[in-house]
C-alpha cells in the first residue's frame, strides 16, 4: 500500500542533502572519508577546575559533527562558571555543569548525540569506565584528582585511545597528546606543488617512444610543431643529448643550470613572440622535476620500524609492506599519476596523460598483487592501495611514546641551552618554563609560587634559580587556578583541531605538547 | 565552604584592575558577524567589553551553521548582527550591544561615526569591504585589528595610522579574468567552460547581459575585433531564442543554438582548429531520445554531485534545472509586472541549487564539446563560488588572538602589538608570532596626508578650493590633479569646473577628494597625496567658504619655500627606518621579538 503511494508521487528531492550542504565548507578540508570517520566517534571529556576550555573544544567538535560526546563533570554550576563559560546560563546555577554544558552544546548540532556523567549524585568515575570500550577519544582538563587521572590512563591505554589533557590558566596554556603507539598517516594533504613527480631521469619504455616519436627530426620542424612539444618531451629530449656529449644525466646544482642553459638555447627566436611558451615552461621546470628520486625522511622512517605483530597485521602496515618491496625492486616509488597543466595541443596532451595514467594504474596493480599474497592482505580493498600509492611520497608515521621517555630535566637543560644563544641566533625563548609551572598545579590549582617552585625542584632542582621559570610561576599562582576565556577559547580551537586530525587520520598532527603563552602570542611544540 | 565567587571573579584576578577598567569601559565596532565574528563576539562579551557595535548586511544561510555558532536552523535568512547580538547578549547582561543590519560603506558609518570607537575589529570576508574600514579607520585614526582565515590558514594584524602597516601597505592578489576569445570560442580547460556557463549563459538568459560581468577581459585588439563582432551577433540571436522560454521547446531551441549552431560556426573557422583539437557540435534530438533511461532516474543523479556526470546526465540535468529556472523567472516576470518595467534577474549564487546545476551541466556539455576534461558538481561548485574552505577551529584560533591584541592597543602599546600567523602544515609550531610592520612608505593608502576640511556648501565653488584653499592656504604649486573617486575635477587643462559650485560636481558631506601633485621638477620631490574628507559646515561660514580643522603643523622646511602642513614624499630609493620589504610568503618569517617585555606588561599589574 504504502509503496504504491510513494511511487506515485516521487519525493521532490534536489541536489545535495541538507548535511552536505550544512558542511560544504569543511567537506572540502577532509572530504566524505573525513566526516564519516568524525561521525563515527565518540568523545569523552573529563571536565574539572574552571572547566572552560574542555567545553570550548567540544564546541569546534560539535559544530562540524561530531558522532557522539560525553561531559563527566561532578561540578555544579556557580557565578564565577557564568563569567568564563558561554555554555551556561542563569537557568543553570545551581545544576549539575555537565548536563547543563551538554544540553546548551547540543543546540549547536542537532545531529549530535550528548550524554553526561554522574547521572546520579554520588556515582563514581569507575562505572563510566566499567563496561566495554565506547569512546574514540577522551580529553581531560585539568587541574584533575589524582584517582580520576588513574582511571582515565588505564582505559586509555586497556583500550588502546588516544588521550589529551588540557590545562589553561590566566594568559598560559598548554595540551599534550598522547596517542598509544605509532600513528601512520596515509593521507597527509601535502603542498600541490610539491606531488608533481615526472620520472623525467628514469623514463619508462611508454614514455620515452611517445617523447622520441613528438621529437623526431625536431631541428626541421614547422614552427607551430616546434612551439607545441610538451616541456617534458623537451626536457627528455635535451637530456638524452646530454647524455651523449657528458657520459651522465646532470646530477650536482652547478650541472643542472648549465643543461638548463643548454635547454634555453634551443629556442627558437625568430619569430613575432621572440621566443616559445613550451620552452619558457621547460626552462622553468629543470631545477625542480630533474632530480634522482629520493625518499623523504618521513618514508624512511616508515621504511626503517619494525610494526608488532598486531601492528603488522594493519591495513596500513600491509601496504607500507608491499611498497617497501616495490621500492626495493624498481628504486621508486609507484608514481602518482598526475600530470601538470603545460603548452600542448590536446591530443597529445591527453595521450600523455593517458600515459602516466597508464603507469600509475600498473604499479598499483603490481603492489596489490604483493598485498593480496600478504596473510592479511586478502580483504583490503583496492580504493585504499590506491589512496596509499598516489600519496606514496608523503606518508607519515608519529612516533609513539618512548619505553623510557627523557627526563623533564634533560629536556630542560637542552631548551635552556637554547636560550643561551637565543640573542645571537633571534630564536624565541623556550615556554618550557610555561609547562612546567602548570604541570605542577596539575592537582593543585590554588598553589603559591613558592609550592610551585617546591613542586618542580623535584625534577629541576635549580628551578629557583631560573628567573623565567620563576616568572612563569608567579604568573600562574596570580590565576589561582581561574580560566580567561579568550585563552580557553584560543587553546580550545587549537586542541580541536588536532582532533580532527588524529580522527580523520588526515593531516599531520603535532608531536606531542603545545604550549601556548597568550601573553606574547606564542606557541612552541615540544616531545615531552 | 569556598567563598561564592563573582562572576568576572577570573578577569579581575589575571586582567589586574587597570586593564580591567579598560576592558569595560572601552565602545568598539565589530564589522562582520560571520565566522570570526562569532566567536570574536562571544570572547568580546565574556572578556567583558562595555559597548560593542556589530554590523553585517548578510543573511544566515544553512552552510554558516557548521561554524557560526550563534546561529540555528530557525535563523536561515535572518540578519546575521540581529540575532547574533540577541544571542550573545544572554552571557552578559551588562555588556551594551547595538547591531546594524546595514553595509558598511552605507554614508551613515562616516569618519565621525568611526572616530567614536576606541577600536574597530574587521571579520569580514571580502577584500573590498576590508580596504573600507581600512581606509575609514585611518580616516578616523582608530585602531583597527584586522584578521582572516581560509580553511587551516589564518592571520591576524593590528592596523594604527602611521606607527604600524596599513592593510593595502602590501598589494593585494585581485581576482582573475579571462580573454573573452578563450571563454567564447577556444577554451582549453574546464574553468574556462565554467565561466562560460556561469558569466555567459546563465547571465545572458537569465540576467544582466555579460557586458557587466568581470570574470572575462573584453578588450579588443585588431587580431581579435572580428571574432568579437561575430560574437556580438551571437548573442543577439541568444536574445531571439530567450522569448521562447517558458514554452516546452525551450530547452532544445537553447541547446541547439549553443551546443550546435554555435559550434558548427566555430569550427567553420578552420585557420583556428590548425593547432587545436576541433569541437565537434552536439544534436539535442538525438541525445535526448538515448537519454530516455537516465532521465527516468534523473532524482538520483541530482542527488550525487560527488560524482562526474556522463553526456546523458548533463542533458537531462540542463534541461530540468533550466525548466526550473524559467520557471522561476516566469513567476518573477508575473509577480512585478504591475508597474515596474524592469526585467527580473537570476544571478549564480553557488548555494542555490538551480543555478549551480545549470552552470554544471552547461559547463560540462561544453567540456564534451571541445574533448576538455569534466567535473563533478562538488568542484565546480568550488570553481564557479570562490568557496573558501571554513572550520570552527581557525576562526576560534583567529578570534582569540584578536583579542589578545586588543589588550595592547587599549594600553597603547602599539610597539608591543604582533602579527600573527597561522602555520597549520608546520606541525612544529602552529602559530608564527611576528613583530609589526612599520607602514610602507609608498603606500598608496596610508601614506597620504589626511586633512578635514568644513565647507560652506551654499557658496564653496572647486575655484574656492583649488586656488584658496590649495594653493594659497597649504602652499601647492601649479601642477596639481584632483580627484573625486576615479572622476577628475581639476588639472591644468581640465578648467572647465573650477566656477561651478562643489555641490553641482556631486559632492556632499562624507566625501573623499584626492590631491595629486605633479610637480616633478621640484628638486625635494612632489608632496605626498592629499586626501580631503569634506564635512558640510552647519552655518554659513564668515570669511573663506573653506576650512582646514585640525590642520596638522608644518613640517619643517628650508627657508626657500613657504611652509606647509603638506609633506613631500620621501623617495623610495631610501629605504625608510624599520620598514620591512613586504614578504610574499609571511608563514616562513622568523620570530623576532622580545619576550621580556611582553612579560613585564603582565607581571607589573
Amino acid at each position: 500500500m504504502t509503496e504504491i503511494i510513494t511511487d506515485q508521487t516521487p519525493p521532490i528531492l534536489h541536489g545535495p542533502s541538507d548535511k552536505e550542504k550544512k558542511y560544504d565548507r569543511q567537506l572540502r578540508l577532509w572530504a566524505a572519508s573525513g566526516q564519516q570517520a568524525l561521525e563515527d566517534a565518540h568523545i569523552l571529556l573529563l571536565n574539572s577546575g574552571a572547566g572552560t576550555v574542555g567545553v570550548e573544544t567540544l564546541k569546534n567538535l560539535v559544530l562540524p559533527g561530531i558522532g557522539k560526546f560525553t561531559i563527566a563533570d561532578d561540578a555544579t554550576v556557580g557565578q564565577a562558571d557564568l563569567g568564563v563559560n558561554f555554555f551556561l546560563d542563569e537557568d543553570c546555577l545551581g545544576k549539575s555543569r555537565a548536563e547543563s554544558c551538554v544540553k546548551l552544546l547540543q543546540e549547536l548540532n542537532p545531529d549530535v548525540e550528548g550524554d553526561w556523567f554522574p547521572r546520579k549524585k554520588g556515582e563514581s568515575l569507575q562505572t563510566l569506565f566499567e563496561n566495554e570500550q565506547k569512546f574514540t577519544l577522551i580529553m581531560y582538563s585539568l587541574p584533575i584528582e589524582q584517582q580520576n587521572l588513574i582511571l582515565v590512563q588505564k582505559y586509555a591505554e586497556k583500550y588502546q585511545i588516544p588521550l589529551i589533557s588540557i590545562h589553561s590558566a590566566g594568559f598560559y596554556s598548554y595540551f599534550r597528546i598522547h596517542l598509544p603507539g605509532t600513528f601512520p598517516i596515509v593521507d597527509t594533504h601535502p603542498d600541490s606543488t610539491a606531488t608533481t613527480d615526472l620520472r623525467l631521469l628514469t623514463p619508462w619504455l611508454e614514455l620515452s617512444k611517445f617523447a622520441a616519436n613528438l621529437t623526431a627530426n625536431f631541428e626541421s620542424q614547422s614552427a607551430h610543431d616546434h612551439g607545441h612539444v610538451p616541456y617534458l618531451a623537451l626536457l627528455l629530449y635535451y637530456l638524452e643529448q646530454w647524455k651523449e656529449t657528458h657520459g651522465s644525466l646532470p646530477s650536482t646544482y652547478k650541472e643542472k643550470t648549465a643543461f638548463r642553459d643548454f635547454v634555453a638555447a634551443g629556442t627558437r627566436r625568430e619569430n613575432p613572440e621572440g621566443g616559445e611558451e613550451n620552452f619558457d615552461e621547460a626552462v622553468a621546470a629543470v631545477l625542480k622535476t630533474i632530480s634522482a628520486p629520493s625518499l623523504s625522511s618521513s618514508v624512511r622512517e616508515v621504511f626503517d620500524y619494525k610494526p608488532s605483530e598486531t601492528e603488522a597485521a594493519s591495513t596500513f602496515w600491509v601496504i607500507a609492506d608491499a611498497i617497501k618491496k616495490f621500492h626495493a625492486k624498481h628504486n621508486a616509488l609507484p608514481l602518482p599519476g598526475s600530470v601538470p597543466d603545460m603548452k600542448a595541443q590536446s591530443t597529445i596532451y591527453v595521450q600523455l596523460q593517458n600515459i602516466y595514467k597508464a603507469k600509475s594504474r600498473q604499479d598499483v596493480s603490481e603492489v596489490l598483487e604483493t598485498v593480496r599474497a600478504h596473510p592479511h592482505g586478502k580483504n583490503i580493498e583496492v580504493a585504499e592501495v590506491e589512496t596509499f600509492c598516489k600519496n606514496a611520497a608523503f606518508i607519515k608515521l608519529i612516533p609513539g611514546m618512548d619505553s623510557t621517555p627523557p627526563s623533564l630535566q634533560s629536556i630542560a637543560n637542552k631548551e635552556f641551552e637554547n636560550d643561551q644563544m637565543a640573542e645571537l641566533t633571534m630564536m624565541p625563548l623556550s615556554l618550557l618554563p610555561i609547562y612546567l609551572s602548570l604541570n605542577a598545579t596539575s592537582h593543585a590549582p590554588s598553589a603559591s609560587s613558592s609550592d610551585i617552585i617546591t613542586s618542580l625542584s623535584k625534577e629541576i632542582p635549580d628551578a629557583s634559580e631560573n628567573e623565567r621559570i620563576v616568572n612563569a610561576a608567579k604568573e600562574v599562582a596570580r590565576a589561582r587556578g581561574g580560566e580567561l576565556h579568550n585563552i580557553s577559547a584560543l587553546t580550545g580551537g587549537m586542541v580541536a583541531q588536532e582532533v580532527i586530525k588524529i580522527i580523520t587520520k588526515q593531516y599531520v598532527p603535532i608531536d606531542n605538547t603545545c604550549v601556548f603563552d597568550g601573553i606574547t602570542s606564542r606557541t612552541q611544540i615540544l616531545r615531552i | 565552604m569556598v567563598p561564592a565567587m563573582k562572576r568576572d571573579q577570573f578577569n579581575s584576578q589575571s586582567f589586574g584592575s587597570p586593564l580591567n577598567t579598560l576592558v569595560k569601559e572601552a565602545r568598539i565596532l565589530m564589522v562582520g558577524a560571520g565566522g570570526i565574528g562569532c566567536e570574536l563576539l562571544k570572547n568580546l562579551v565574556l572578556t567583558g567589553f562595555g559597548e560593542i557595535h556589530i554590523v553585517d548586511l548578510d543573511t544566515i544561510d544553512l552552510s554558516n551553521l557548521n561554524r557560526q555558532f550563534l546561529f540555528r536552523h530557525e535563523h536561515i535568512k535572518k540578519s546575521k548582527a540581529l540575532v547574533a547580538k540577541e544571542a550573545a547578549h544572554a552571557f552578559n547582561p551588562k555588556v551594551k550591544i547595538e547591531a546594524h543590519h546595514a553595509n558598511i560603506k552605507d554614508p551613515q558609518f562616516n569618519v565621525r561615526w568611526f572616530s567614536g570607537f576606541a577600536m574597530v575589529f574587521n571579520a569580514l570576508d571580502n577584500l573590498e569591504a576590508r580596504r573600507h574600514v581600512n581606509k575609514m579607520c585611518l580616516a578616523a585614526n582608530v585602531p583597527l585589528i584586522e584578521s582572516g582565515t581560509t580553511g587551516f590558514n589564518g592571520q591576524v594584524q593590528v592596523i594604527k595610522k602611521g606607527l604600524t602597516a596599513c592593510y593595502d601597505c602590501t598589494p593585494k592578489e585581485t581576482p582573475k579574468s579571462f580573454p573573452v576569445c578563450t571563454i567564447r570560442s577556444t577554451p582549453s580547460q574546464p574553468i574556462h567552460c565554467i565561466v562560460w556557463g556561469k558569466s555567459y549563459l546563465l547571465s545572458e538568459v537569465f540576467g544582466a547581459s555579460e557586458d557587466e560581468s568581470t570574470a572575462m577581459d573584453h578588450s579588443e585588439d585588431s587580431e581579435n575585433a572580428k571574432e568579437i563582432e561575430k560574437l556580438r551577433q551571437e548573442s543577439q540571436a541568444l536574445k531571439k531564442i530567450k522569448e521562447s522560454m517558458g514554452t516546452p521547446s525551450f530547452p532544445q531551441l537553447l541547446f541547439d543554438k549553443v551546443y550546435h549552431d554555435d559550434v558548427v560556426r566555430l569550427r567553420s573557422m578552420e585557420e583556428m582548429w590548425k593547432s587545436r583539437r576541433p569541437p565537434e557540435a552536439l544534436s539535442y534530438a538525438s541525445i535526448i531520445e538515448q537519454a530516455a533511461e537516465t532521465e527516468a532516474s534523473k532524482e538520483k543523479v541530482l542527488k550525487d554531485g560527488q560524482r562526474v556526470w556522463n553526456l546523458h546526465e548533463n542533458v537531462i540535468v540542463f534541461k530540468d534545472s533550466l525548466e526550473r529556472l524559467s520557471k522561476r523567472f516566469e513567476e518573477m516576470k508575473s509577480s512585478n509586472s504591475n508597474g515596474s518595467s524592469t526585467e527580473p534577474v537570476i544571478t549564480f549564487d553557488k548555494d542555490d541549487e538551480d543555478t549551480l546545476d545549470f552552470v554544471t551541466a552547461s559547463a560540462n556539455l561544453r567540456s564534451l564539446i571541445f574533448g576538455i576534461e569534466s567535473k563533478s558538481r562538488f568542484d565546480i561548485k568550488q570553481m564557479a563560488g570562490n568557496i573558501i574552505p571554513a572550520i570552527a577551529t581557525t576562526n576560534a584560533i583567529v578570534a582569540g588572538l584578536c583579542v589578545l591584541e586588543s589588550f595592547k592597543v587599549l594600553r597603547g602599546e602599539y610597539t608591543a602589538t604582533k602579527e600573527v600567523f597561522l602555520s597549520p602544515f608546520a606541525p612544529e609550531r602552529l602559530l608564527s608570532s611576528d613583530r609589526y610592520r612599520a607602514p610602507n612608505p609608498d603606500c598608496p593608502v596610508c601614506s597620504v596626508a589626511q586633512v578635514q576640511v568644513l565647507v560652506d556648501m551654499s557658496r564653496a565653488t572647486l575655484g574656492d578650493l583649488v586656488e584658496d584653499f590649495l594653493r594659497l592656504e597649504l602652499g601647492y604649486g601649479e601642477e596639481i590633479v584632483v580627484n573625486h573617486g576615479d572622476a577628475l575635477l581639476y588639472d591644468l587643462e581640465e578648467t572647465d569646473n573650477l566656477s561651478k559650485k562643489l555641490g553641482e560636481l556631486g559632492i556632499k558631506a562624507d566625501s573623499f577628494l584626492t590631491v595629486i601633485d605633479e610637480d616633478d621638477e621640484n628638486p625635494k620631490g612632489p608632496r605626498v597625496n592629499l586626501v580631503l574628507n569634506v564635512q558640510e559646515s552647519p552655518e554659513a561660514l564668515d570669511k573663506k567658504p573653506i576650512k582646514g580643522v585640525d590642520l596638522p603643523a608644518p613640517a619643517q622646511t628650508e627657508n626657500d619655500e613657504p611652509a606647509s602642513p603638506i609633506p613631500r614624499r620621501k623617495k623610495s630609493s631610501q629605504p625608510s627606518n624599520g620598514f620591512h620589504e613586504p614578504v610574499a610568503a609571511p608563514m616562513m618569517r622568523m620570530e623576532l621579538l622580545s619576550s621580556t617585555t611582553d612579560f613585564l606588561f603582565i607581571l607589573d599589574i
